[in-house]
Order: structure tokens, then sequence, then C-alpha cells
């Protein structure tokens, strides 16, 4: 509760990379939703979501992902989530078995890597 | 003779003054004054201006054959034309023939006005505002008409001097009452504060707030403007303002107070303003804190003696551009009672500073369990009877110790929910779950606290209650709502209570004619589970 919500998009190649600190919920989701529709590009072949340093996510957060994962799908692009093991948020994501939309990988550069394959 | 009738004309202005005018407003006093001096003098324009709070400026308020001038508003600065030159010196004025003066009110021309008298407004020395009568035809103002018009703008004086006090006093009272916050209402969280004004009625420059933040900490902050009246008031809501601006942003109490400096700065170049802030984490049972240059925080802690806070050694606000302001971290622990206060409190003149600190200390060290009587009787030990000189503001604050029982209403709004998520953060860990427990439960709740917010009341404003008992072994969390019961809208809420189910052991919904209640259950502790 104490983690500044702070996002970071980067770009490798083609594919954007946003990486989300801290708490992904209800009270963020209008100003995440318009950042994570917003930062894919025309010509990206899909996009990471980096929940490495991700404490905490509700179910406002889980929908967000799953919206996402359509989305891109829809533009035949991929999502990839980038979480560790362990912790609140991989729990929570393996409950609503994010894994039926989107790559689930430990690293980035797992997660890159399975965009591109 | 002539003397005699002087005295006759001044009894007329006493009578005005003294008894007739008491009871009315200033503007009508004022006019109804004007009208008797026009008559006594047998003069044809009279009309008194006021000086600005700027004292630069004179402002036309009340006029007799010249109402042009209060129409239009004019303003003639000190020290120019006729009006400004009486401000200035303090002195009467008289002009015989006005075509031989350099006039800056263009009214006088155009009423043809010939010849002048004004008087200062004087009250203890200080300039009030003029007096003054014109005629059409030259007139040799004599001696005895300067003395009976000094005079009546003495009384005339005296009676403004004392209608501003009132209004100034009464304006002071609302800005002052509208400057000192609604404290707000936190679960296991006691706050008190108080306000003393000055004796004098001066509208002084403490003030403190104490407001919940987005991620459910609780910012509190006390200060002091260096300065009285209401320039000092207007910088102290500007700060104020600032400040919650800078902490609703999730700034860091050092972060904060150096947007303050650099705010102020631009603001009222020259002004500086003690004051510390602090972010209360009552459920991790920490504190940040940052000072500017103001007097350090009293804390007593649950168990041992009362001890001023140590803080980072800095300069009141506005002082230095280049200065750097840094938080401290510190226990806070449940039961420790932490107090903020304004030098006002503990200065006292022919008395060292010293000695008022350690009055305080004393008191709180005495301990009153309740903040607000404990802030009764801070007050009467150490301002007794109510005398000051100073303004002092005094801001209390205590984490309560929860209850084998938790229970907390909470307004069903979605900024309940951090403050709901700490609440039950603290009393799991308390009550033994690992951290893995208490995260999955919290979320869980969190997640049933949602779905009471967003379906329970529509738009109507209503609470949310939580409880938590443990027995056996076994953790139980009820969220109640008092609404109706509506199926959940949208896909996430159907995801919440997907995540209520994994996270916990047992999600159970009970329908009521009044409103649901959602019981979660979970084995806790870690040989349990």
């Amino acid at each position: 509760m104490s983690d500044e919500f702070d996002p970071r998009v980067e770009y490798r190649d083609s594919v954007g990379v946003v990486s989300l600190a801290g708490e992904v919920d209800m009270l963020q989701a209008n100003a995440l939703r318009n950042l994570l529709l917003g930062v894919v590009r025309n010509e990206d072949l899909g996009l990471v979501v980096d929940l490495s340093d991700a404490t905490y996510i509700d179910s406002v957060g889980v929908s967000l992902l799953f919206e996402l994962a359509e989305r891109l799908a829809e533009r035949q692009l991929r999502l990839a989530v980038v979480l560790p093991e362990g912790g609140l948020v991989d729990r929570v994501l393996a409950i609503v078995n994010l894994g039926s939309v989107a790559e689930v990988e430990p690293t980035v550069d797992d997660a890159l890597a399975a965009i591109d394959a | 003779m002539r003397s005699r009738i002087a005295a006759d004309r001044l009894r007329d202005l006493q009578r005005i003054t003294d008894a007739a005018l008491a009871y009315l407003p200033l503007e009508t006093l004022l006019a109804e004054l004007l009208t008797r001096v026009v008559a006594i003098l047998g003069v044809d324009t009279a009309a008194i201006l006021l000086l600005e709070d700027d004292d630069k400026t004179l402002v036309a308020r009340a006029a007799r054959g010249l109402e042009e001038e209060v129409e239009r508003g004019v303003r003639i600065p000190v020290g120019r034309g006729f009006a400004g030159r009486i401000a200035a010196t303090r002195q009467p004025v008289h002009i015989l023939n006005l075509d031989d003066f350099e006039v800056v009110n263009p009214i006088l021309r155009e009423r043809g006005l010939r010849s002048m008298l004004g008087v200062p407004l004087l009250v203890e020395g200080a300039v009030l505002g003029v007096l003054h009568v014109g005629t059409l035809t030259e007139r040799a103002f004599d001696s005895d008409d300067v003395d009976l018009l000094q005079r009546a703008g003495d009384r005339a004086a005296l009676a403004i001097n004392s209608r501003l006090t009132e209004r100034e006093r009464g304006l002071a009272d609302a800005l002052q009452r509208s400057l000192m916050p609604r404290l707000p209402a936190m679960p296991a969280i006691s706050l008190a504060g108080r306000y003393l004004p000055a004796a004098a009625a001066r509208l002084g420059g403490d003030w403190y707030d104490a407001f919940a933040l987005p991620d459910g900490r609780v910012g509190m902050a006390i200060g002091d403007v260096v300065g009285h009246g209401f320039h000092a008031a207007a910088i102290m809501g500007q700060l104020r303002s600032g400040l919650r601006a800078y902490a609703m942003d999730g700034m860091t109490p050092g972060e904060v107070l150096n947007r303050l400096n650099r705010l102020l700065r631009q603001l009222e170049p020259g002004r500086t303003s003690t004051l510390v802030y602090l972010v209360l984490d009552a459920h991790g049972g920490t504190l940040d804190v940052a000072s500017a240059g103001h007097p350090p925080p009293l804390v007593k802690p649950a168990e041992g003696g009362a001890a001023f806070v140590e803080t980072t050694s800095s300069v009141p606000l506005g002082a230095a551009r280049h200065v750097d302001y840094d938080e401290r971290e510190m226990p806070l622990t449940p039961g420790a009672t932490l107090v903020l206060y304004t030098d006002g409190l503990v200065e006292h003149p022919g008395e060292p500073l010293d000695a008022g600190l350690e009055r305080l200390r004393e008191v709180v060290q005495a301990g009153e369990e309740d903040l607000e009587h404990l802030g009764d009787g801070i007050v009467d030990a150490l301002l007794p009877g109510g005398a000051r000189d100073d303004d002092a503001a005094l801001l209390m604050v205590r984490a309560l110790p929860l209850g084998d029982t938790l229970a907390a209403d909470f307004p069903a709004e979605v900024e309940s929910i951090p403050v709901m998520r700490r609440l039950l953060t603290r009393w799991l860990g308390e009550t033994g779950a690992t951290a893995a427990e208490r995260d999955d439960l919290v979320l869980a709740t969190a997640e049933a606290a949602a779905n009471a917010i967003e379906h329970a009341y529509g738009l109507a404003p209503g609470v949310v209650e939580l409880t938590a008992w443990r027995s056996n072994g076994l953790v139980t969390v009820a969220v109640t709502d008092f609404g109706s019961w509506r199926a959940p809208r949208g896909t996430h809420r159907g995801r919440g209570l997907m995540l209520m189910e994994g996270l916990t052991d047992g999600v159970e919904v009970i329908r009521r004619d009044q409103g649901t209640t959602i019981e979660l259950t979970r084995h806790v502790g870690a040989k349990a589970a």
C-alpha cells in the first residue's frame, strides 16, 4: 500500500514492455487502462507486461489483463506477462488462470522470446 | 461668541457620533455623519475616504454632494493630490482656489468645487482615512472650521475604527474557522486538535491539518506562518492547500517540504513559516517526519516516558532557496501518543522555552487516556486563564490497540478500501497469521468490500462494516452492507468471487432483508494451515 504506482514503458525492437510496480488495483484502473491500450504501436508484434515488482493485484487489475489479451488477440498480437513465482500476485493470477490467455514467463527476456516465437 | 457657536456645533457632532449613530451599520453611520457635517459647516460637499489595507491607496467610502466619487470607486494614491497629501502629512489641508492645485480626482473639478478643507482620520497616530468638505464658492476656512472638522474627523475615526475592528474580528473568526480542518474519522486511530486564538483576537498564522492519504495512511501537519493578520492567514491557507495537494500525490514528507519551500518563495518572497509534516502508518507502526524549523514533536510510548523527537535540524520554509528537507522514520507503536504543537503553546514571556516544553512533557506523561481530555489538560496547564499574546495550535494522534475482535465501519466508497486493508493487515499480524495468509485474506476482503461498495447502495451513500475474529486457528472476516442484493455487474466482479474462493478456505454469502454479509474463513498460523 505504500508502494507508489509508477508505470514504465520501453520498447525492445517491435515489442513494448510495460513495467508495473506496486499496486495494480481499482484505484489505478482508469489511468492504467489508458496507458496499456495506448502503448501498442501499429507495427508491434505484441506486448510484455512486467509484474516483477508488482505487490498487489485485485480483480479489476486482473480484468484489465484479460481485456488487454482479448484486444491484442483480435489484432493477431500476443500478450506475455512476466511473473516471478511465489507471492500474492502469482497466487492471484494462478487462481484466475491468466495462462489461458497470455504467455506467463519468469523474466522479460523469456517473455520477449515467447512473443517472437 | 464665536467659540460658543463652535461649542454648539461640536455638541451636535458628539450627539451624532456617540449616541444616535452608535448602532448603525458603518456605511449608514458615515453617510449620516456627512449629512450633519454639511449642515453644520454650511458647505456643499463632504466625503470620507478610507485607507486600503496596503496603506497606499485611499478609496471613497461615503459622500454628500459628491456621490459620484463613491459610485465610481475613486482611488487616490497616498501622497498625491488633495486627499493623498492629507493622508501622507497627517495634517489638515486648506485650498482656497482649486485652480491653483494639482488635483487627482477629476470629480472635484467636474462638480465646480472652488474651496476645500480636509483633515486626516487618526486613531492612535495611525491614519485611517481622510474627511474633506468643499464649497462651490470661494471660502476661507478659519481655524475654528479646521478645529471643528478635525474633531468631527476624530470622532468619525473612532467609530470607523471600532466598526472595522469588529468586522475584522468577525472575518477573522470566519476565516480561522474555515481553515481549521474537520479531522478525519479513521478506524483504530484517535485524533484531536485545538486552536487557541491570541487574546487580542488578532488573526494568527498557526494552523494544523490531518487527512487520510489515498493509500490509507494518515497525513498530519502543524505550522506557524510568521506574522499576523489576514495576510498571514491567507498564506497559511495557501500552504495548507499546497501541502494537501503534494501529499495526495504520494510525495514523502521531505519532498512535500521541498515543494512547499519553492511554493512559498514564489508566492510570498520574504515570508517564512515553520512546519512539520508527517505520515503515520498506524498499522505498520511507523511515522515519517520532516520538519522545517518547527519545535520537535512529543511522543509518549504505550509504556515508558514521554520524550521529544529529534528531527533533522532544518530552516523554516521560505528562509533558504537551496535546502533539502529530509524525513526520518521512527516507530509509533499502537497505544503511543504523538503530540504536535506550535510555539505559542510553550513559549511564555519571561520564562525560558525549556520550562514550557518540560511542562508540556509532564502533562503528556501524566497521560489522560482520552485525547480530547488530554487536549483540555494541556491547554489548562500551559495556557492557564487563556491569556496569551500569541495564538497556539495543538494536534494529537494515537493508534489504538486492536482487540481480539476487530470491528470497524467505513463509508461505502472506493477510498475506504486501502484503509480497510491496512487495518486488517495489522490485526492479522497481531493474530499470528503468516505474511502469505495475511495477504490472501486482505485481498479477498478487499474484493468483498469492493463488491459491497459497487453493488449494495447504487449511488446513495452507505456503510460497509468489517468484523474479524479468530477461533481455533480459524479466522473469519465478515464484510457487511445494509443495502440491497444485486447480482454482480461486469466480468471482474465474477473474478472477484473467484479470487475470494481461491484465496480463502470458505466463502459464505448471507443475504438478509436489509443487506448482505460475505463471510470469509481461512485457517491461519503456518502449523494449522
